[in-house]
């Protein structure tokens, strides 16, 4: 086969013009056949649903049935009158303020600790208090179940070290105390995250700043609040309004693993409502509702927040 | 010049509130190894810090393994976490790359859409999201999570490989079109190995995510036969109230972590970037 075909030299010379010529066209495919399938994904699974979530959120439905009685803003109006709604964005917002001032106040110390004052072991200590992150929610929640167990549990071996009598103190079982005994499993395994964030905002700051610092004789404490607190602010702020909000979407699942909400619902949050209404009670339109109600709370919250810590950010000339 | 801290006296505080933490840290793990190796009466009778007695129950690992599946429910976590990543980072991959070299009208705007999706709660989605896979019968289906998990992470995969992207020089691909080759042969041949860093990044905290996450998975999967791990766990740890077997909990606990920990400690400086590059919006 020596001599090539004219047929296909004319195909060859074919392709070529089509190619020169819809070279646009070619563009265009290429851009539809990559962008196309993740967009239908991003369509079916997150667009949909959550359109879905405001609709359904106007039904009364237990789910089973075929027929959704339409009842407008019902859900809406039973859930203000719900004594338990108000209470888990009370506990919602309690844990984002327990969360926000607990992680913040320890993870800056741990991230000027590490970096600023030149430990030994300071690359050891990082690795460490980042373990938690990479550790499930649930696994977090059951570790932290067996420190509260009654019979068995840590704290109470513990306390009872000091203690004529066991002490068998169920730490999950009061129902004006308990959100609080949450609030530690949030905050141990929330900070190596924002404290990595901070480590890398405080070793973005320009050494000479520090230097000149010390031949002014600067202490520690006067550097961090003239130099490494202003200039790690605007990722402070990311932090804070970041802590906020996984916190506002996200906490119910640690409140589920420890204790479902109870006891007598005093530690439910909005998260955790809305599953037991939904996939416990079948009660999906007033589930979706709070579902609505997390969306708006978050997003006024997060809009509140980012007003109220609008200061300057000091930029480096 | 100075260095550190110059009060002796914080000095020794600091440092021992630097040790305290590290110690919370790593004591409940190390006392999840010490427990899975503990029978019932161990339990009850010996405070929570005792030695395991002699000889060790290794049988706690073998008992969790086969008579609780936690050989399937790890082989389930292992497949639905590979295969939504991989699903998620081509996606992810060949949407940001469009992206962010070949702007055409509303790619902005489609940016702005996936980043902006962020911002949502996912729990919002929760609800429809099930009766959505029961109608694709989807639901107690491996593949159906695979889906969902792929498309949670458009966003950060977009975010970070889109800046990515643009920060590779453009001579690149002009020389590769030049050399003839087609859009999807750039693509592939060029810019994704270039990209391989920021691949690798993104895989590993969705990996991490993936492997972890438990309320999708308990929502889409009601088949014990198809339990993830943490599924698994969760539901383990509610039938302890009438049938205690600690020993085992603890045991199936740490073939939770245990991989997640391999993970982390190869790579570590991988998360620490991936973590800075999601943060900064």
């Amino acid at each position: 086969m020596g001599r090539r075909h004219p047929f296909s030299i004319f195909l060859q010379g074919a392709i070529l013009t089509m190619r020169t010529g819809t070279a646009k066209a070619q563009r265009y495919g290429f851009i539809a056949a990559f962008t196309l399938p993740a967009f239908a994904f991003f369509c079916i699974f997150t667009i949909y649903p959550v359109l879905q979530a405001l609709y359904y959120s106007l039904f009364d439905w237990s789910g089973m049935s075929e027929h959704k009685t339409f009842v407008g803003l019902d859900n809406f109006k039973a859930m203000f009158r719900d004594p338990i709604v108000w209470r888990s964005v009370g506990n919602d917002y309690f844990l984002v303020a327990g969360k926000v001032i607990g992680i913040m106040a320890l993870a800056t110390f741990f991230a000027v600790a590490l970096t600023r004052f030149r430990f030994k072991l300071s690359g050891f200590f990082r690795s460490i208090f980042f373990i938690p992150n990479v550790i499930s929610v649930v696994v977090i929640g059951v570790l932290w179940n067996f420190i509260y167990n009654p019979q068995i549990g840590f704290l109470n071996a513990f306390l009872s070290l000091f203690t004529k009598e066991k002490v068998d103190i169920a730490w999950l079982g009061f129902p004006a105390h308990t959100i609080w005994m949450l609030l530690p499993p949030a905050i141990w395994a929330g900070i190596g995250f924002y404290m990595i964030l901070i480590i890398a905002a405080i070793q973005n700051i320009p050494s000479s700043l520090y230097e000149a610092s010390d031949m002014e004789g600067a202490g520690q404490w006067s550097q961090f609040r003239s130099i490494t607190l202003p200039l790690v602010w605007e990722q402070v702020k990311v932090s804070i309004i970041h802590i906020t909000m996984t916190t506002l979407n996200g906490s119910f699942i640690i409140v589920w693993i420890m204790t479902e909400g109870g006891p007598d619902n005093s530690t439910q949050v909005m998260g955790s409502y809305m599953y037991q209404m939904a996939f416990r009670q079948f009660h999906f339109g007033f589930g979706a509702a709070i579902g609505v109600l997390i969306l708006v709370v978050s997003l006024i919250t997060t809009i509140v927040l980012q007003r109220l810590m609008r200061q300057e950010t000091i930029e480096l000339g | 010049m100075e260095t550190g801290i110059r009060n002796p006296v914080l000095k020794v505080v600091f440092y021992a509130i630097l040790l305290l933490w590290s110690v919370s840290v790593i004591y409940p793990l190390i006392w999840t190894v010490l427990d899975a190796l503990k029978d019932n009466e161990q339990f009850f009778l010996n405070a929570p810090w005792s030695l395991p007695r002699l000889p060790l129950l290794w049988d706690n690992f073998a008992y969790v393994w086969n008579h609780y599946h936690f050989d399937r429910y790890f082989v389930n976590s292992l497949v639905v976490t590979v295969g939504s990543t991989l699903l998620g980072l081509i996606l992810s991959a060949t949407t940001a790359y469009v992206l962010a070299r070949y702007p055409f009208r509303g790619s902005g705007l489609l940016y702005l859409l996936y980043i902006s999706s962020m911002m949502v709660p996912f729990i919002l989605a929760l609800i429809p999201l099930f009766f959505l896979m029961n109608s694709f019968h989807l639901i107690n289906k491996p593949i159906g999570l695979i889906l969902v998990y792929a498309s949670s992470q458009f966003a950060f995969g977009i975010f970070v490989l889109v800046g990515f992207f643009k920060s590779l020089p453009k001579e690149l691909e002009e020389s590769s079109v030049i050399d003839g080759a087609s859009h999807f042969g750039t693509f592939f041949r060029v810019m994704l190995p270039l990209s391989q860093p920021g691949l690798i990044t993104i895989a590993i905290v969705n990996v991490l995510n993936i492997w972890n996450e438990y309320i999708i998975g308990t929502i889409l999967i009601n088949d014990p036969q198809q339990y993830t791990l943490p599924v698994e766990i969760a539901v383990m740890q509610k039938e302890m109230q009438y049938r205690t077997e600690w020993g085992p909990l603890f045991a199936g606990l740490l073939f939770t972590i245990v991989p997640v920990l391999i993970v982390y400690i190869a790579f570590q400086r991988k998360i620490a970037s991936g973590i800075t590059a999601g943060a900064i919006k």
